[in-house]
């Protein structure tokens, strides 16, 4: 992985602010359209946003996690079981699915995390198809291969969310929570752990740093936002199914972090902001979409290898170089 | 019901050499490129099509049109090296999801140019050969032994030329093999475009048998993944081992419990044997 | 939003100058289909019914509703067969391209997840998916234009039993929504005309191998192999397996008209004498018309639901025009609900449903029993939900 960890993505302060304005205007944008259906995709957004978040948590510590999808969908099960089988309010469901992940996530993590790089990411993907399969196998739990469906509205303090502008602010808010818990772990001791632990495992632990226990942790929280994801998308899509959560999601969610960055704390973000729209301007070509979304994506890889949230950085760097 | 056992274990051995045959391209590139190639699924898919068209479209004899899908895949292979992961040599994650962009164009290229619907590929042969109440279909029988033909003259390739020796350098270790005069700017491309290549043999290889589509590429994608994992990544003998043992609990599980209780027993070892060996059946330690 | 509002107005200066002059207008129908992954030969079938039936009017010089010519697009959208998407594509096709008619979903999964958008904005949806829960009378906005396995299986498996001998019966199903409600109709099917399905295996859909399942139902000595609920390519290595292991039985496809892929993955030889179910009876000019434009139109070989669809999308261009109106959908639900022996493509078509379902939103349309030979289907019975002869 690449080395230059604890450079801030937004060198001058300035440059942070502009970033945070035009962020605000980004999603500020259904308002402007007044487009239902742009509601719809800033809460696609908002949702894919926090799940990289959280996958980004888990990357920060050097491990690419191919099961993040499996976190999502243990998430959205728990909530939906909660909600309909113990008529509990979904604002219980919310944070037990948070809670429920964490717990999977701690219990797994420990032998788990000892493997690295590859292997990680090998793992991982077998544990996600091996989430689908013994879910197919208790159609009682999940529904089975038909799923369950008309999960109930998102409902606060009695209010249901029925129309998509509810929807949006509720996942923006949600979408602000996870990226200031992102900012706080990146800013502070736990951050500086993490990024110990992600530049030279062997070196952190020499230098008194728990290099198990510091990743268990970030997984840890990696997957509980996930479980909070998942619980939120199940209630608003209103249908579950094991294939949902098959590691093509996972896939995606990576495929968003890389882009956005991998390394940045606002790489999640930029990576759902801008791959998740992208597929709504291809279809205008229908037959076309996969191969350009394809083609981005290398070039994305091949060029930006900091993620589009580097850009800034390495436009500044070109400028020096001029000069 | 020990006829079903002996047909099970026959079944499944068939059944493991052709997942060998999926899985051996992938080790490869891995062990040269250390690449996790998604795409390799498409490049089996490519294979068929191209045997396909030699035999459906220019009406040639099928073993020409095999021989001609290899050469044509060598090339394609040491392409894609040049253009897609060339840039990504020092680092094994950004390779991967390269290689996922690199499916998604592949696949849906396929798509747009042949059509979602199977083609259909002429049976080589057909009928059973007996042994006693065991059967061994001729069209499994066929494809096993030109698969077995093909693994042994890969085999005597890699450990007597000088190039195989070359590639088995640069699997062991690249930065010794590249102090030892192995040129890294030939034996990469060669690396994968052989990869690719034995992909490509094996998807026109098994057309007769599992058919031609776009989409054929999902399952030799996951059997090797699984083959890679099990056997150790880039480990050859390896992938061998665990591709025969994969048949093996495919076969006997199916056959005597149910097809879903196979993929999850295969899933719950591929985590078990990660968990207790990282590097596979065979692999060498690195995790 | 601009648009219909535009389209509002205009038409309703046309209702006022009277017929004297037909407007042209532009009536959006969305196809919700899938497009890429394994699902993307129906997918593609029904999108090419829907081009075609919208061909036909648009060469007439548009639809004539209400005294307004409306010339029809078709909108494409692909669902990848996954529930999310399709809730996207949903979302877009009716907030933001404002359809009032989308042909879809293939998948029963993505009609399950689309249906709160479609039913609460009173969009109408054709869809494929094979799920009873599809159609209800909370759902009237949902029609099914093709016949399930609940509606040709009894008949068919009653011929099929009588004529053949059939005692015992072996079958493959994917793991699937689709699989699972096939097994079950399938299943009560067989004992009711008096046969047992005595060995069922589930499968993983990407499984390419299944001569371990196949080893099993055989050591069982069934006496045929069912197909149904099986996409075209499996099906078709099911039966080259099947014949590989020595199976000299009889073999059937109860519902899904997938004959000519099925002989295409597994060869003229291992089909022969197989038993399939097809919708489509060559002998009907108007069926072999609409197959010649299908191969002549697109190159490729017609895939076995698009009839249907054709049909379908043709009787809601019929209900449009009966009730004089595209932009009340009510209206025009009630109008196709009305519409009673409708002459299509593939015969007389009349809705049913109204026992297993609680709404009359299927609709049945004649079929047939045909034996494969030498790779072409040759029809030995004719039946309707009734029965076979």
């Amino acid at each position: 992985m690449s080395t230059s960890v604890s450079a801030p993505p937004m060198a001058s302060a300035f440059g942070g602010w502009l970033f945070v304005a035009l962020l605000a205007t980004l999603a500020a944008v259904p308002w402007f359209t007044g487009s239902v259906f742009h509601f719809h995709i800033g809460i696609m957004v908002c949702l894919a946003g926090m799940a990289t978040g959280g996958l980004a948590v888990i990357a920060w510590v050097g491990q690419l996690s191919l099961a993040h999808a499996a976190f999502v969908g243990i998430g959205a099960y728990t909530s939906v079981l909660l909600v309909t089988r113990l008529d509990l309010p979904f604002l219980v469901g919310l944070p037990a699915a948070a809670v429920v992940a964490g717990a999977v996530a701690y219990i797994i993590g420990a032998p788990l995390l000892r493997l690295r790089g590859v292997y990680f990411v090998l793992i991982t993907f077998a544990l996600n198809e091996l989430f689908r399969l013994v879910m197919l196998e208790f159609p009682g739990i999940s529904g089975g291969s038909s799923g369950i469906a008309g999960v109930p509205k998102i409902q606060l303090f009695g209010i249901t969310l029925a129309a998509q502008w509810q929807v949006y602010i509720f996942t923006l808010i949600c979408l602000a929570v996870v990226m200031a818990l992102l900012w706080l772990i990146r800013n502070g001791q736990l951050g500086r752990r993490f990024a110990a632990v992600e530049e030279n495992p062997a070196l952190a632990e020499s230098s008194g740093i728990p290099t198990a226990r510091t990743q268990s942790l970030a997984f840890v929280i990696g997957c509980a936002i996930a479980g909070a994801t998942g619980s939120i998308m199940a209630h608003y899509v209103g249908f579950v199914s094991p294939e949902t959560f098959a590691f093509q999601l996972s896939v995606s969610y990576v495929i968003m972090l890389v882009t956005g960055g991998r390394l940045a704390l606002w790489g999640p973000l930029v990576g759902a902001v801008f791959l998740t729209p992208l597929p709504e301007f291809l279809r205008g070509a229908v037959e076309y979409q996969h191969i350009i979304y394809g083609v981005i994506l290398i070039a994305v890889l091949r060029f930006l290898p900091q993620g589009l949230a580097g850009l800034p950085e390495q436009i500044a760097r070109l400028r020096r170089d001029q000069r | 019901m020990s006829f079903l056992i002996a047909q099970s274990i026959i079944n499944g051995v068939i059944l493991g050499t052709l997942y060998l045959m999926m899985a051996i391209g992938f080790t490869l590139a891995f062990g040269v490129m250390r690449i996790v190639n998604f795409a390799h699924g498409e490049f089996y898919m490519i294979g068929a099509f191209l045997a396909l068209i030699g035999v459906n479209w220019l009406g040639l004899p099928f073993p020409l049109a095999l021989a001609l899908t290899a050469a044509l895949a060598i090339l394609l292979g040491a392409l894609v090296e040049r253009i897609v992961f060339r840039p990504f040599r020092a680092d094994e994650l950004s390779g991967m999801i390269a290689s996922l962009g690199l499916a998604m164009i592949l696949q849906h290229a396929a798509l747009i140019i042949f059509g979602p619907d199977p083609q259909s590929f002429p049976a080589l042969v057909s009928g059973v050969y007996r042994l006693g109440d065991l059967i061994v279909p001729q069209s499994r029988a066929l494809t096993l032994g030109v698969g077995v033909v093909i693994l042994l003259a890969f085999y005597v390739f890699l450990m007597h030329t000088r190039m195989g020796r070359a590639l088995r350098a640069l699997v062991q270790d690249q930065e010794v093999a590249a102090i030892y005069g192995v040129r890294l700017e030939i034996m990469y491309p060669l690396g994968l475009g052989l990869g690719v290549a034995l992909a490509a043999v094996a998807g026109g290889l098994m057309a007769p048998l599992f058919g031609v589509s776009p989409f054929i590429g999902a399952t030799p994608l996951l059997k090797a993944f699984i083959v890679v994992i099990l056997g150790g990544l880039g480990s050859i003998p390896g992938a061998a081992l665990a591709a025969i043992l994969l048949g093996l609990i495919e076969s006997l599980t199916s056959s005597f419990v149910s097809a879903s209780a196979a993929d999850i027993v295969t899933f719950a070892l591929v985590v078990v044997v990660l968990l207790i060996r990282p590097a596979g059946l065979l692999g060498r330690g690195e995790a | 939003m601009r648009m219909s509002r535009i389209l509002a107005i205009t038409s309703a200066v046309a209702l006022m100058a009277g017929n004297a002059i037909a407007q042209e207008e532009t009536l959006k129908i969305g196809a919700l289909v899938t497009l890429s992954g394994a699902g993307a030969s129906w997918g593609q079938g029904m999108l090419r019914a829907a081009e075609l039936a919208a061909e036909d009017v648009n060469e007439n010089g548009g639809l004539e509703v209400g005294g307004t010519n409306y010339k029809v697009e078709v909108i494409p959208y692909d669902d990848s067969y996954k529930a999310n998407e399709a809730v996207t594509a949903a979302n877009r096709l009716v907030f933001e391209e404002k359809v009032k008619y989308i042909i879809g979903t293939v998948g029963s999964a993505p009609i399950l997840a689309i249906q709160p958008i479609t039913e609460e904005n009173g969009v109408i949806t054709m869809t494929l998916g094979f799920t009873a829960q599809a159609l209800s009378p909370e759902k009237p906005y949902t029609f099914r234009p093709n016949p399930t396995t609940a509606e040709v299986a009894q008949p068919q498996i009653d011929w099929i039993v009588a004529n053949q001998g059939i005692k015992t019966v072996g079958a493959l199903f994917p793991k699937d929504e689709t699989g699972e409600a096939i097994a079950e109709d399938v299943a009560a099917a067989y004992s009711a005309a008096g046969a047992e399905l005595a060995a069922v295996e589930f499968f993983e859909r990407d499984r390419v191998d299944f001569i371990p399942l196949l080893t099993r139902i055989v050591a069982q000595g069934v006496d045929a192999i069912e197909l149904d609920g099986n996409s075209p390519v499996t099906a078709g290595q099911i039966v080259q397996q099947a014949r590989d292991i020595g199976f000299e039985g009889v073999i059937v496809r109860t519902g899904g008209p997938a004959t000519q892929e099925i002989v295409n993955v597994a060869g003229n030889a291992a089909t022969e004498g197989m038993f399939v179910h097809s919708a489509f009876d060559p002998g009907v000019e108007k069926a072999a018309a609409y197959e010649a434009r299908y191969v002549e139109t697109y190159g490729e070989t017609m895939n076995g639901f698009s009839p249907f669809f054709y049909d379908g999308t043709k009787m809601l261009f019929a209900a449009m025009q009966e009730a004089g109106t595209v932009e009340d959908t009510e209206a025009v639900k009630t109008a196709l609900e009305g519409l009673t022996d409708y002459e299509g493509v593939l015969g007389t078509m009349n809705w049913t449903g109204e026992e297993p379902y609680g709404i009359a939103h299927q609709l049945d349309s004649p079929f047939y029993i045909a034996r494969v030979e030498d790779g072409a289907e040759v029809i030995v019975a004719r039946c309707t939900t009734t029965g076979c002869e």
